[in-house]
């Protein structure tokens, strides 16, 4: 995927057909809506027309004719029909505005169900900024083009239609001369639309561009201040509001010409109206109500192929949408379960990575031929340097990712012929940057066992040593934790998560950099309740406390996508090598927190 | 050089005064716009009256045929001239519209960036950037909309309603019935709506927050095997927005039909009426025919006048969401009575300086006073919040002290102009900043274009990162940030070291750069630093007694206090804090010595444990 692949603003210039037959499938569900709100809307339209023809009526049959008795019969018939087409407007907005929604509603579940299935590969490649966008705006594009897109179009039709047929009843020959310009119209309107989108399309792109350099330039107002750029930068986004100005500024000033334009042209024909008219109604072709339906009907023409322009141009960037969200509902997860796959029930924890290669870009490998036997119940510390493969490792077990190469053997079976769920429900993780679900306490630590009672939850938020800080916010465990939950500390999160990981009981457990910024104290408060979890639980940790790597039954040190060393904590130390180094300078790190020297508040990782 | 109007001429108690203000140069503009309206108005409804006089006098007559001709082309020259002045008062409005935006795009962004940063540091981004740009298009929409929108339904009544006068009195009076009831329930509509509109909003913003949620936590979801959870909770959430949306949708739905119903009522009352007066002979065929044509632009707008009055009331609101942020004061960068002629030596006079902030009764800063010489090395050491920072934000005056003096080089810190002062002052953050750009451009930052690749180059050498930047595949047209290439935090630290080299400072604060980076990082940065830090006053925040040693003072600080100042070696003889740390120190280190003894055979001891200090 390029970057390209990201544009906002790529649409497709061609009318791609099955793109709009799936467009148009999303309402199958709800067909009898469809037709309910079509009906409605050409009922009202064809009403608008014979009004108008009984508007004709009044002054031929009734003001010309001198007879007030067929006047009060059309009035009322007037006054009927009028109530008639107050339902039948209530009916298509109802219905029309309704099913938006609900399309809207059906694509949005559909986008959401999908995803939750798909892999982490293809999450740590698409931007979680582009997958919204498909799942709020395209939605909206789409679920409009399919309502309002629809009425407007069956509304512009039917209206043409109708005025149509009833200027050739009252006058065929005229009827006939009007409906020749309408190509010309339409051909104008087209035009027209096509340019004012394309400003329209460039001011949308300036304005996000906008919107980036306001966040920029307030995030980063002290570099702005120390280093004296408020000039240069006012000059750089003079030009970016300038290039803004020019393109909504056309895009205003189009809209402006385009009514007058399509109107004037309309003049023409009413012009002849009035010429041919007049010279009929001598000969007596044509009567003044004639020529003042003609009127109206000249208008109920130019109006709908104004807004048929407007969907076509609109309609073409909603294909774009639907092109980009369907490939979202379309797309595949890389991995899936086969389909012999099996649940093996409880998992004992003995883990092989057997010849395993493994890359996310294949000119980029993170592990190569790598090997390890873990064994049920032991504990392994994983460390090393950054982007030496630790989290791979961690990714692999969990299956988030697969082996390119070489097998991962969970209890003795390949772990491919497993399914996914069997494994993940098993497994516990916590992560360095842990997430958190708006809600409450309770609710992100009931997440790991969601038939938990509130004491359980307590239970293990006291084995995660959380339970202390959280006894004292204001409302304890009812407490909000705000939007991913901002609202508390990372080292605070941390502990919620691995409270949530801890009432999971899972049968293998995986803490990666869990604990980085909970304070040393709570560290310890940890410890116990963490080694009685691990006890008999296959684990690995990613840590830089010297104390958790310690603990642990072996030691891995990972560098390159390769075991550098391994062994027990005395037996590494022994050796002098890379593990040696690592472990002095955190020694002094960690004594001189412990000393408090200046309560040290950036932590650094191995 | 561009500079934006000054907007604060809009700071004035009536809001309607402050937009007429704001509007300045656009006055004219906005008039003739608004008078092109009437007149479009006025040509709309002579073509009704053409039509009367078309029907009245042309039809039928012995002169018809000459006339008729001059009658069709009468129509095409009102509908010509209708045109003409719907799209003049469109282009000016529009013309207005984006004009004001621009000015007030420009003035916010220039305004913002000058403000305090003890304004930015208790501002909300979020909030700010939704002020500058939603509040400002709904701004935009006011003038080039609503305004003229609401002018627009104004004068076409106005106008039609005199025409019709002229035709009859009696029937005027008959057509506009309905007007008040229409009005009404219009606005009552509108406003009602509004708050629909918002609570589904409000949901879709809970929609977002919860797809984001499930999106950035996605390792989760799968690490507890949640989908079907997840998928529950958003469709809850989706559902609940489907409520609202068929809520919102009722109303309309019964809205528009009774409003129809009405217009349509009161439009064939009038008809009736006036047929039934051209059947009586009180008004002539054409003048019913006008009459026909004429009430229809009467009432329909009317129904929109509603939704335009509602809207410009939160254009109001948005109106006074921008000016809260154009009331805030600026920091006056060019104030200053004093402009050096030779370049500054750097030496600094700190003589009882004191400093609160405004929010917070406690001193920040207690009677600092000391000393330092050009080029000198001053290290400032103490826990978080102790005050080091405090003080070295009084150097560029970001923040000024409220009592005692700074004098550099024997001249009084407030005389020199801020903007002169921070080009004399190198900052390099804790936390590296980087725009979203290239690397040069980021290098050049706030240097412009004087310096030529070479000087680059050479910054980018002393802060040990050319060799980095070359291997990026665009050398130093490699883009950072979002749309760029990701860069470790130590990458990072030294592409802003050396873009503080490029710009030559008198004078240096360094905010101990390298406690978040891992050790490589660090050895490289030190060498970075010490290249910069050459012949320099240089102010160093520490954490660690290693990166203040070979400093040639190292205040301590407690509390916003200097509680000890001195070399090293003279603050080792002292009693003191100093002292304390670093005896903790040196018994962290034995006992590292000890526990690696502990865990092997006593063999010999390490050269680099007792060389660790350095």
């Amino acid at each position: 995927m390029t970057a390209q692949f990201y544009e906002e603003e790529e649409f497709t210039t061609q009318f791609n057909g099955k793109t709009v037959l799936r467009i148009l499938a999303q309402t199958r569900q709800h067909w009898i809506w469809v037709v309910g709100f079509v009906a409605a809307i050409v009922i009202t339209s064809v009403l608008d027309g014979y009004l108008t023809y009984l508007g004709k009526q009044i002054v031929d049959l009734g003001i010309m004719a001198n007879n007030k008795q067929v006047l009060i019969e059309i009035v009322i018939k007037y006054a009927l029909l009028v109530l008639v087409q107050g339902v039948t407007v209530l009916g298509f907005v109802f219905l029309a505005s309704v099913l938006g929604e609900r399309v809207r509603y059906d694509l949005r579940k559909k986008l959401v169900n999908n995803l939750q299935d798909l892999s982490l590969s293809y999450y740590s490649h698409t931007p979680v900024g582009w997958i919204m966008s498909r799942v709020t705006s395209d939605t909206e594009r789409v679920s409009d083009l399919v309502t309002w897109g629809l009425v407007d179009v069956c509304w512009a039709t039917a209206n043409i239609f109708t005025s149509a047929f009833f200027m050739l009843k009252i006058n065929w020959r005229l009827g006939l001369f009007v409906l020749a310009i309408l190509p010309f119209i339409s051909w104008v309107a087209i035009q027209f639309r096509k340019k004012i989108l394309v400003e329209f399309r460039r001011a949308r792109k300036t304005n996000s561009k906008i919107t980036g350099a306001y966040n920029e330039n307030i995030t980063g107002v002290r570099v702005v201040k120390a280093l004296g750029r408020e000039n240069e930068n006012i000059q750089e986004f003079h030009a970016l509001t300038s290039e803004m100005y020019r393109a909504s500024y056309r895009a205003a000033w189009l809209s402006a010409l385009f009514l007058p334009t399509v109107q004037i042209i309309g003049a023409f024909a009413l012009g002849a109206v009035a010429w041919y008219g007049g010279l009929s109604v001598e000969v007596g072709g044509m009567t003044i109500g004639g020529i003042q339906a003609f009127v109206s009907y000249i208008l109920f023409m130019t109006w709908p192929i104004q807004d048929l322009a407007r969907v076509y141009a609109e309609m073409q960037q909603s294909i774009a949408s639907a092109e980009r969200m369907f490939s979202l509902i379309d797309a595949v997860p890389e991995l899936q379960d086969r389909p012999d796959s099996f649940d093996p029930g409880d998992l004992r924890g003995d883990i092989v990575f057997n010849h395993v290669d493994f890359y996310y870009e294949p000119e980029k490998p993170v592990l190569t031929d790598f090997n390890l036997q873990v064994r049920h119940g032991e504990t392994i510390a994983l460390v090393g340097p950054t982007g030496g493969g630790k989290t791979t490792i961690v990714n692999l077990i969990c299956r988030f990712y697969e082996p390119k190469k070489g097998r991962i053997l969970i209890d003795g079976v390949d772990y491919t012929h497993l399914t996914q769920h069997s494994i993940q429900s098993r497994i516990g993780i916590v992560l360095q940057t842990p997430h958190l679900f708006s809600g409450s306490v309770r609710e992100n630590i009931r997440y790991g066992r969601l038939d938990a009672t509130d004491q359980e939850v307590e239970e293990a938020a006291r084995l995660a040593g959380a339970h202390e800080f959280i006894a004292r916010l204001d409302d304890g465990y009812l407490q909000d934790v705000g939007e991913s939950g901002n609202l508390l500390s990372t080292g605070q999160k941390q502990l919620i998560s691995l409270a949530r990981a801890v009432l999971a009981r899972p049968q293998i457990f995986i803490m990666d950099e869990a604990t980085s910024s909970v304070d040393t104290l709570t560290e310890a408060l940890i410890q116990k309740g963490m080694e009685n979890l691990m006890q008999g639980r296959t684990s690995f940790i990613i840590a830089h406390r010297l104390s958790t790597i310690r603990r642990a039954d072996r030691i891995i040190y990972i560098e390159n996508g390769r075991i550098a060393e391994m062994g027990a904590h005395n037996e590494l130390l022994r050796q002098r090598g890379p593990y040696f180094n690592l472990y002095t300078r955190q020694f002094r790190r960690e004594l001189a927190q412990e000393y408090d020297l200046f309560r040290l508040d950036g932590l650094a990782p191995l | 050089m561009y500079y934006p109007d000054d907007l604060s001429k809009i700071i004035v108690k009536n809001k309607l005064l402050g937009i007429w203000k704001l509007m300045d140069g656009f006055h004219l503009t906005y008039v003739v716009a608004n008078l092109s309206l009437g007149l479009s108005a006025i040509f709309k409804t002579s073509t009704f009256l053409l039509l009367r006089y078309f029907a009245d006098h042309v039809i039928g007559s012995d002169t018809a045929r000459q006339v008729l001709p001059w009658v069709a082309l009468g129509f095409i020259a009102l509908a010509t001239l209708e045109g003409a002045c719907t799209y003049t008062s469109g282009r000016l409005a529009a013309f207005t519209a984006e004009g004001i935006t621009q000015k007030v795009r420009d003035f916010l962004y220039d305004h913002i960036q000058r403000l305090t940063l003890a304004y930015h540091s208790q501002a909300k981004t979020g909030d700010l950037i939704e002020r500058a740009t939603s509040d400002v298009d709904a701004l935009r929409r006011f003038f080039s909309e609503q305004a003229i929108g609401v002018g627009r339904i104004i004068f076409l009544f106005t106008v039609n309603f005199v025409a019709v006068l002229y035709l009859n009195a009696f029937l005027a009076l008959i057509s506009i019935i309905a007007v008040p009831f229409i009005l009404s329930t219009s606005i009552f509509f509108f406003r009602k709506v509004t708050k629909a509109y918002e609570a589904y909003q409000e949901q879709e913003s809970v929609l977002t927050t919860t797809l984001q949620e499930n999106l950035s936590g996605v390792r989760v979801v799968k690490a507890f095997a949640r989908q079907d959870y997840e998928r529950t909770k958003f469709d809850r959430e989706n559902w609940q927005k489907f409520l609202l949306g068929r809520r919102l949708a009722s109303m309309h739905a019964l809205f528009w039909p009774a409003s129809d119903i009405i217009c349509g009522v009161q439009m064939l009352i009038g008809l009736a009426i006036a047929a039934v007066m051209a059947i009586n002979g009180t008004i002539t065929v054409g003048t019913y025919v006008a009459y026909a044509g004429l009430v229809a632009w009467l009432i329909w707008p009317l129904r929109n006048l509603g939704r335009l009055i509602v809207q410009t009331s939160t254009g109001l609101v948005s109106f006074s969401r921008v000016l809260t942020i154009i009331q805030e004061q600026r920091e006056p960068l060019d104030q200053g009575d004093y402009q050096p002629q030779q370049p500054l030596r750097g030496e600094l006079v700190f003589d009882g300086v004191c400093f609160e902030y405004d929010d917070d009764e406690t001193s920040a800063l207690i009677d600092i006073s000391f000393a330092a010489k050009p080029g000198q090395t001053i290290a400032l050491l103490g826990s978080t919040g102790s005050g080091k920072t405090t003080l070295v934000n009084l150097l560029p005056r970001f923040y000024e002290y409220t009592r005692g003096s700074i004098k550099l080089d024997g001249v009084e810190l407030t005389r020199y102009s801020r903007k002169f002062l921070r080009s004399q002052v190198g900052v390099v953050e804790q936390e590296p900043f980087l725009f979203s750009r290239t690397i040069r451009e980021n290098l050049l930052y706030g240097v412009g274009e004087k310096v030529d690749q070479n000087e680059i180059e050479a910054a980018a050498r002393a802060a040990a990162i050319h060799e980095g930047i070359l291997a990026f595949p665009e050398g130093y047209d490699t883009l950072v940030g979002e749309r760029g290439v990701t860069l470790s935090g130590g990458q990072m630290q030294r592409i802003t070291i050396a873009r503080t080299i490029t710009r030559q400072p008198r004078i240096l604060i360094l905010d101990d750069s390298t406690s978040s980076v891992d050790f490589e990082t660090e050895s490289e940065i030190r060498t970075a630093l010490e290249n910069l830090m050459l012949g320099r006053t240089t102010f160093i925040i520490a954490h660690r007694i290693q990166s203040v040693m070979n400093a040639d003072q190292i205040l301590v600080m407690d509390k916003g206090r200097i509680v000890q100042q001195g070399t090293h070696s003279q603050l080792l003889e002292e009693e003191g804090i100093y002292r304390q740390i670093f005896d903790i120190q040196m018994r962290i280190e034995g006992e590292l010595k000890q526990e690696i003894a502990m865990s092997e055979d006593p063999v010999s001891e390490e050269p680099m444990l007792s060389a660790s200090l350095d």
